[in-house]
């Protein structure tokens, strides 16, 4: 697994923060620590909906927040993240390019999360930053099978419906903070 | 085919429709404003991205995908079949109602919620939905704004544009029956509140496509707001809306099309949410238990005649390629003052929605709206597969013309092609005009029904003595030519600018060429070609190539732009091999316009009289785009000593004379040259240089009828007077 390159992390951040997103650049070990920070310290959130994934649990992201009094749901997240404010997932993919985060799969937790959340916090494995739009293409053409779900979500949901007046967070996350955890 | 009664009805809709566009104030501003900062928006996207390759791989990937429409159709069918979605193709718009209205009865649905799906509009499938006891939701913020004002699209990207905070506001406050705040921050969070309940209650979610891969059976959608992604995570029955004309082969090829659209489409490099869905996927069924389950998908595949007939046709079947991104409607000068609701149908507007409509909404609406375009071909400039937008409208004129002649406009053409009629008439004008002109050089006001060519613009006077006659008074002093060149002066330069004319020759006999000029050569035939007249085009075509002698000169020169595109175009009205084709071909290859040919054969010198001249230059749509001609007159005006070049504001944009486009449409026209005029006078030059007769009869027009001091000089004047060769 290889170690994500700083210049490929800035273009990332740079292009994120392009869209009104922001992004952190982490350790493993300090991976719980961060998403509590995104989440209460940057934004004052005391709930949210964590659809975990092996890396999520490893790191030990739900007993930190829970620890740091974020009311934390890990079950029943279509219910929950209908009043919680924060959501916490892990995305496959990022694209360095862009400031996107790919999500792929179907499980229906982590995809509620990045739509009905205040504030998406996703992390995502620093060797898993697709450098390139057309390398993205490629990444996902050499999968075994095609994922059924692909989601390419590119800092907060946004509109310019009335008089082209660019406002964020019409109907998805008002915000999106993105993860890059360093692989070990 | 319409009647001629039926079309009357269409244009006179459509023209009070213009009237009460151009009156509102708010579409004015908002569109006015998007349209004039679009290009600068879409060049800092697309920095970095070779536009041209992506436009290449593009049309080759829809190209593959339109020859082969069947195979797509089957492949992802049997693709996204394979991965649990349904799939039904319908083979008519009411097959394709009936069976959504049915999927929707069966669920006993009582609430759908809808991300924007422009193939809907063509079903009407909210009213339809809504007739059954539905409910329906457009959850994009600008289709609920549009379903609150009970209204269509005014736009392909952004459809209620033509609505401002304050109505927005009044809308949200009828519909929520509580006061909603005329801010654009409390507005959104207004629908946020409003959709987001109907996402967590919705049935049924709907989904229209930008992109439906074949390879993979993958349906995608591009939306900025998420609205794409909630109905397709919430509900557990989703339906998905596209036409044949969506699919592309593999997933490489969605690349193309998601790399230009968002870029194209609103500036942006990628817009906020962009999913794929192949097959079905996880839903929770129940949120108390948290039971989930594969939702139900089901896509249906609109395979209509109406969209048969476009592949059909091959002078539109490129319209195939097109991927909606609206870029043709921010490029459009006309679009940019009356939007969509007037320059378009109930569902699609601007330069692509007059072929959209034809095809697949009214051919009587597009038969009125058709004559909205300009022809200046800016849109072609953006369009992401390289459409031929003004062209395949004028083929639409010209099978309107064929279908049904237009006696008057034929008279028009036929005289204008009679030359000794013609100019005759011109002569006689020349008196007949002085009660109009008193005795100034412009005409500021007409009687009558004529009086709206001169609201906003005055016109030019016919010349006391026409070109034709002071050409053989001029001494053309070139002691060992280097070659003879033909005028061809156009009916403006031999009748109305002579001076300019003058300047020609004696411009080209200061670079060692002697001019001649060809007594019976008529016009050019464009304006027989922009009324939908291609036969007599041809008739003007014949005369001219006769006239010209084209065997005898090295080269033909023209100052008017449209008269040379006109004379380069000759070749393409023969059939190759025949002895017209290579008369008209020597004379199409031999034809050049005056800067170019100027250029060309060493014009370009260090000289002048060093007297400053503060100009601003207009490029003419034809010189510009049809010709490509857009630097040389620049080098040749810098290099001019005292000549200081300020750019104005969208230089390339029309002045809005557009041949006969000024009399048909002289409101539109107006509003266009307004805008020049403001954009001319923002550089505070003393001078406004062009290069086309036409754009200079606007533009003085224009400054004279706003009592501007600015002066208006073909290029061909500035080098004349600058290097004191009159």
């Amino acid at each position: 697994m290889s170690m994500i390159k700083d210049e490929v992390y800035d273009r990332f951040k740079s292009a994120l923060e392009a869209v009104a997103g922001k992004c952190y650049r982490t350790s493993k070990a300090d991976l719980a620590k961060t998403v509590v920070k995104a989440l209460k310290d940057d934004y004052g959130y005391t709930d949210a909906c964590l659809a975990e994934t092996p890396l999520l649990k490893e790191a030990g992201v739900g007993k930190a927040m829970e620890e740091a009094g974020i009311k934390t749901y890990t079950d029943h997240i279509r219910l929950n993240q209908e009043t919680a404010k924060g959501g916490v997932t892990e995305s496959q993919y990022a694209i360095a390019d862009l400031g996107s985060i790919v999500q792929t799969g179907t499980d229906v937790d982590r995809r509620i999360v990045a739509c009905l959340s205040e504030l998406m916090v996703c992390v995502v494995k620093g060797s898993n930053v697709i450098s390139e739009w057309s390398d993205f293409f490629d990444t996902i053409g050499a999968l075994p099978e095609h994922p059924n779900f692909i989601g390419i979500v590119t800092g907060p949901s946004r509109t310019s419906d009335i008089e082209m007046v660019s406002v964020v967070g019409v109907h998805g996350p008002l915000n999106l903070t993105a993860i890059v955890v360093e692989d070990e | 085919m319409a009647t001629q009664e039926e079309l009357k009805k269409a244009n006179d809709k459509l023209n009070n429709e213009v009237k009460i566009a151009l009156a509102n104030v708010t579409l004015n501003k908002t569109l006015g404003k998007m349209c004039a900062d679009y290009p600068a928006k879409r060049a800092k996207a697309n920095i970095g991205i070779d536009f041209e390759a992506n436009k290449e791989n593009l049309v080759a990937a829809k190209e593959d995908a339109a020859n082969h429409v069947d195979e797509m159709i089957e492949m992802f069918t049997k693709n996204a079949t394979a991965r649990g979605a349904k799939v039904f193709r319908a083979k008519s718009n009411k097959e394709a109602m009936d069976f959504i209205l049915k999927f929707c009865t069966d669920r006993n649905a009582k609430l759908v919620v809808k991300s924007k799906s422009m193939a809907s509009e063509e079903l009407q499938m909210n009213e339809v939905l809504e007739e059954h006891g539905i409910d329906v939701f457009g959850a994009d913020l600008g289709d609920f704004i549009l379903q609150l004002d009970h209204n269509t699209p005014m736009h392909l990207v952004l459809p209620a544009l033509y609505l401002n905070r304050d109505q927005v506001g009044d809308l949200f406050t009828d519909f929520q029956k509580h006061e909603v705040s005329h801010t654009i921050d409390d507005e959104t969070k207004e629908a946020r509140k409003i959709m987001r309940d109907k996402f967590i209650r919705c049935d049924i979610g709907f989904s229209g496509c930008n992109c439906a891969i074949a390879e993979t059976g993958t349906v995608c959608t591009m939306t900025n707001e998420g609205n794409g992604r909630m109905v397709a995570t919430l509900p557990t029955h989703h339906l998905y809306l596209f036409g044949i004309e969506k699919f592309v082969r593999r997933f490489k090829d969605a690349e193309y099309v998601f790399r230009v659209l968002p870029r194209n489409g609103t500036g942006q490099r990628i817009t906020a949410y962009l999913s794929m869905y192949t097959g079905t996927n996880q839903v929770v069924m129940n949120k108390e238990t948290d039971e989930k389950a594969d939702k139900e998908f089901q896509i249906v595949i609109l395979d209509t005649p109406e969209r048969r007939s476009i592949l059909a046709d091959p002078d539109f079947r490129q319209v195939f390629n097109c991927i909606r991104c609206g870029g043709c409607q921010d490029m459009c000068p006309a679009f940019a003052l009356v939007g969509g609701h007037a320059f378009g149908s109930r569902v699609y507007g601007g330069g692509i929605g007059v072929m959209l409509t034809q095809f697949l909404i009214d051919p009587v609406r597009a038969d009125a709206i058709q004559n909205i375009c300009l022809q200046c071909g800016r849109c072609k400039d953006v369009c992401p597969v390289g459409m031929q937008i003004p062209e395949m409208i004028m083929t639409l004129r010209n099978r309107k013309a064929k279908a049904n002649p237009d006696s008057v406009q034929r008279f028009a053409i036929e005289t204008v092609n009679n030359r000794k009629l013609f100019h005759s008439m011109l002569r006689i004008a020349s008196v007949a005009q002085q009660p109009f002109s008193k005795g100034a050089p412009m005409i500021r006001h007409l009687p009558m029904f004529l009086s709206n060519l001169t609201v906003g613009r005055s016109l030019p006077t016919v010349a006391p003595v026409p070109f034709r006659d002071i050409f053989p008074t001029i001494v053309q002093n070139v002691p060992n030519p280097k070659g003879k060149i033909a005028l061809f002066a156009g009916c403006l330069l031999d009748f109305v600018y002579t001076d300019i004319a003058r300047d020609v020759v004696l411009d080209l006999n200061s670079i060692g060429y002697l001019v001649d000029m060809p007594m019976d050569q008529g016009c050019c035939g464009s304006p027989a070609i922009t009324m939908g007249d291609p036969e007599n085009a041809v008739n003007a075509a014949i005369n001219n190539i006769e006239a010209m002698h084209a065997e005898d000169y090295d080269y033909i020169v023209s100052a008017c732009p449209s008269c040379t595109e006109e004379l380069r175009k000759y070749a393409t009205f023969f059939d190759e091999g025949t002895e017209e084709y290579a008369k008209a071909k020597e004379l199409s290859d031999k034809s050049y316009d005056f800067c170019k040919l100027f250029y060309m054969l060493g014009g370009l010198q260090d000289s002048g009289d060093d007297k400053p001249m503060k100009i601003t230059y207009h490029d003419s749509c034809h010189l510009n785009r049809a010709l490509g001609v857009s630097q040389e007159q620049r080098e040749l005006l810098t290099h001019t000593n005292g000549v200081e070049l300020t750019e104005m504001f969208e230089h390339d944009n029309c002045c809005g004379f557009g041949g006969a486009y000024c009399i048909q449409y002289p409101e539109i026209s107006q509003k266009i040259l307004e805008k020049k005029i403001n954009n001319i006078k923002d550089t505070g030059a003393d001078y406004v240089v062009v290069d086309c007769p036409g754009c200079m009869m606007q533009i003085r027009g224009g400054l004279d009828a706003a009592d501007l001091p600015i002066t208006v000089k073909h290029t061909a004047e500035v080098i004349a007077e600058k290097r004191g060769l009159i």
